[in-house]
């Protein structure tokens, strides 16, 4: 579908911030975002392959992919800030491979935690479905078939019995 | 000739039910057989079926020795009234126990079941005329009464009680020497026998009425007043006189011929001889005009010795030529009226011919009648293919025209106003229906009549607005209306006609119940004690407004009408202050099924059904109806299903929901692990960065 003046407008914003704040930390903090950039890149792998409105999977990727990389920008920030100390963190297998790791595991959560859930909210409709037949039957032995409409009444009409004689 | 449903032949009695009319009580299978024993009256009188005193009998009642029980000597009889006969209660009423000299006491009067017919009626206990009836002695020549007793002996002790029924509101209607008795053994004291059990005038052998009632069937002579009983009473003194009828032998069609054309008085002395003593009050007293004849008054003068202007006989107007119809040469309006009620082809033909407006325009010297009767012609004419253009109205029209003063006359239904409700009770009792009667409060057949009276008089005023209250229940086909709210409404003593009560003679409102109760025995469980009949019969006779009631029961729907029944005669017993009602609570138990069922509620259905044996125990209607349509029963049950609707409703709704399509309900479930996941990540994320944090700090 052909995106919308209003939508385009808005992604060009978007990524018109994005660039001037990216920008801004490379002035400002390069090797943080080298650390962040290539720790972060299967976020944004996600972010690009997840087509839907509300962006679970970048979400659940991007959540778990941060709990890889922020220990590493922690030591940058608390040791050396600078790009020799950023490239020795890139450089380590190890650490690149926990930051990857972890975000391969978000995936993973992602990929097989619905079907999980469908099928507990399935179990849980089906005793819901059970109950409220339950309690259906047990109108209808009480009142009749017609408290369903099935074999709705004719309305009250004018001709109404009178009202009692008193007794 | 046209069928003349209500000129019964003198002395043909109506048929008994169960004989030739249609029995309209074949539903209802009869009593079972009781023994013939004595019938008991209030505890105190018994009549005895095995004393028939023959001489006592009337045309329409049979006479059987009667006692009272509280004292053993006196002396009774009973009249067992025709079964169905509408019979005068208005009149029983008011002369129960009204002690008159010169007319039998009427004792007391109740409706009994009389075993030999198998059904009940009324009965009527009068004291015993110990002397007899006086014709009878009269003709065995053991009593003469001649001119000089006549007077004190007759004519002032009758004329005494004309006029004391007279302040009753009551006519006596039934004057006639045959009526009449001697109270003691003696045979001093004459004394006029009943009047109540039969419609007034309907005994009357045609000589004994006045021209205006004779020419009415016998049923519908109406109620008349003092002045036809005065006329009455003069043709009884001529009759106690000359020892019998002198024109016995003379057809009633020549009777009525003569009566109009030489008058009353020449025409029932005959060639009798009438002393002159008598011949002025006779005169008087036998006036065809009513305006003229002699009332009470005058009858007491005459006794006191005054005379009287003689009264100067004036014919009926004769034309010059007689015109010939029927067989016979008529000479005035009058007879031919008759004529032409008779034979309606031939009158037709006749008023069509301008000859016959021509000889009452020149001979009869009436032009305004002649010019009232080419008005009707013509306007038949107009009318031709509608009911104002067929022969038979536009005969009523013309006989209205040529004797105004005349009865209406309509098929062969010939009545006077005030006779018009005996004479359709009579009708009905007949054939089992009252096609001309209904025809002619439908059709407003009667306004021809007022229209051609020369005045209208506050009576008359009343009568026209009872055919227009008439024909207003005629024209509602619904239950309490229709022709048989007609029927009771105009004939206050008219039995109830319904198969199911019809041989418990339901005269009052207050015997319909137990009739019922004790119908409720023979009854079809599936047939509702409720019909046209009783419905009518209750909405004429019960002064309370029913309308609701009605409206109820005329309901399509069977719960409806079976609850409007219900509280239609549950009202009657509370309102009454009825006995316990076991045979009809239990008729009427067994019918509430549909009631019941108008409860959506299955548990209170349940309860119902479990408590209607209870009340139908103890007999009581307005219990029974309460626990079938309590107001704050029903509401409660409406209520609670319209709350069970909404829940039902409610829980049919989050149902579909659940049940949605596969594909929808998987990709919701889909959509709900990766919110999950999206969130178990961020929360992760959240505690992990926290955790390094706090951490590094420490």
């Amino acid at each position: 579908m052909a995106m919308q003046p209003g939508n385009s407008r808005r992604s060009s914003g978007l990524v018109l911030w994005g660039g001037i704040i990216v920008f801004g930390m490379i002035i400002v903090s390069f090797p943080t975002v080298m650390v962040a950039g290539v720790g972060m890149l299967p976020t944004l792998v996600a972010f690009l392959v997840d087509r839907t409105d509300e962006k679970f999977a970048t979400f659940c990727v991007g959540g778990i992919n941060f709990c890889g990389v922020f220990p590493q920008l922690m030591t940058l920030w608390n040791g050396e800030h600078t790009i020799n100390a950023a490239m020795n963190i890139l450089a380590d297998v190890f650490v690149v491979a926990t930051m990857y790791g972890a975000a391969a595991f978000a995936w993973m959560l992602f990929m097989s935690l619905p079907p999980v859930i469908a099928s507990v909210l399935n179990v849980m409709s089906q005793t819901r479905l059970a109950s409220l037949r339950s309690v259906q039957r047990h109108l209808v032995e009480e009142w009749g078939p017609e408290v369903a409409g099935e074999d709705n009444p004719p309305p009250p009409d004018t001709d109404s019995p009178p009202e009692p004689a008193a007794t | 000739m046209a069928e003349a449903p209500m000129d019964l032949e003198e002395g043909e009695d109506i048929p008994l039910p169960g004989e030739d009319f249609p029995d309209a009580g074949a539903a209802s299978p009869p009593p079972p057989p009781v023994a013939r024993g004595p019938v008991i009256i209030n505890d105190r009188y018994m009549i005895d079926p095995g004393a028939p005193l023959p001489d006592l009998d009337l045309p329409s009642a049979k006479a059987f020795a009667a006692e009272d029980r509280r004292e053993p000597g006196r002396k009774l009889y009973a009249l067992i009234c025709t079964p169905g006969l509408p019979v005068r209660v208005d009149a029983m009423a008011k002369l129960k126990g009204f002690n008159i000299n010169g007319m039998l006491t009427l004792v007391e009067w109740e409706s009994v079941f009389w075993a030999s017919m198998e059904q009940r009626t009324t009965a009527v206990i009068y004291e015993r005329p110990l002397g007899g009836p006086i014709m009878a002695a009269v003709k065995a020549r053991e009593v003469t009464l001649n001119e000089y007793e006549l007077p004190r002996r007759v004519i002032e002790p009758m004329s005494g009680v004309i006029r004391e029924l007279g302040t009753q509101g009551v006519s006596h209607r039934s004057i006639r020497a045959a009526n009449m008795y001697f109270m003691d053994e003696d045979r001093q004291n004459i004394v006029l026998g009943d009047c109540t059990t039969s419609p007034p005038g309907f005994d009357q052998p045609t000589v004994y009425e006045p021209l205006e009632r004779a020419l009415a069937g016998r049923a519908g002579r109406g109620e008349g007043g003092v002045t036809d009983d005065i006329y009455a009473l003069a043709v009884s003194v001529i009759h106690i006189l000359v020892g019998g009828n002198p024109i016995a032998k003379m057809s009633e069609d020549e009777l009525l011929y003569r009566k109009i054309e030489r008058g009353s008085y020449a025409t029932v002395c005959g060639n009798a001889w009438v002393p002159m003593s008598l011949l002025e009050p006779l005169r008087g007293m036998l006036t065809d005009d009513s305006a003229e004849r002699w009332s009470g008054e005058e009858i007491d003068s005459w006794m006191n010795g005054r005379k009287q202007t003689p009264l100067q006989k004036r014919s009926a107007k004769k034309a010059d030529v007689p015109q010939r119809f029927g067989g016979r040469n008529h000479v005035t309006a009058r007879t031919l009226a008759h004529a032409f009620s008779q034979d309606v082809s031939d009158a037709v033909k006749m008023v069509n011919d301008e000859t016959f407006i021509a000889w009452i325009r020149r001979n009869m010297n009436q032009p305004d009648m002649a010019d009232a009767i080419e008005g009707a012609v013509k306007s038949a004419n107009f009318h031709k293919g509608s009911f104002q253009g067929t022969d038979d109205y536009l005969i009523t029209h013309v006989c209205t025209i040529l004797d105004p003063e005349g009865p209406l006359r309509y098929q062969g239904f010939n009545f006077t106003m005030d006779g018009f409700g005996d004479a359709m009770a009579i009708e009905y009792m007949r054939k089992g229906e009252a096609q001309i009667a209904a025809e002619i409060i439908s059709k407003d057949l009667t306004a021809l009549w007022f229209q051609a009276q020369a005045s209208v008089y506050g009576e008359t005023g009343a009568q026209q607005r009872m055919f227009s209250q008439l024909k207003g229940y005629l024209a509602i086909n619904e239950p309490g209306y229709g022709f048989e709210r007609c029927l009771y409404e105009i004939n206050p003593s008219m039995p109830c006609q319904s198969p199911m009560v019809i041989k418990h003679h339901v005269v009052t409102i207050e015997g319909l119940l137990p009739a019922l109760d004790a119908a409720a025995n023979n009854a079809d469980a599936r047939s509702k004690p409720m019909d046209r009949h009783i419905a009518a019969f209750v909405a004429a006779r019960f002064n309370q407004d029913i309308q609701p009631h009605l409206k109820a029961i005329a309901s399509a729907r069977a719960d409806t009408s079976v609850i409007g029944m219900l509280s239609l005669l549950a009202f009657l017993q509370w309102r009454l202050q009825g006995p316990a009602m076991l045979g009809l609570s239990s008729w009427i138990g067994g019918l509430l099924g549909p009631a019941i069922n108008t409860y959506h509620n299955r548990a209170m259905r349940r309860e119902l059904e479990r408590e209607i044996p209870r009340l139908v125990r103890k007999g009581s209607l307005p219990e029974l109806f309460d626990l079938v349509d309590n107001a704050d029963r029903r509401r409660e049950d409406g209520d609670g299903f319209a709350e069970a609707r909404a829940e039902y409703d409610e829980a049919e709704s989050e149902i579909q929901e659940i049940e949605g399509s596969d594909s929808e309900r998987m990709a919701k479930a889909m959509r709900a692990g990766q919110q999950t996941a999206a969130m178990i990540s961020v929360i992760s994320t959240m505690i992990v960065v926290t955790a390094i944090f706090l951490w590094q700090a420490w």
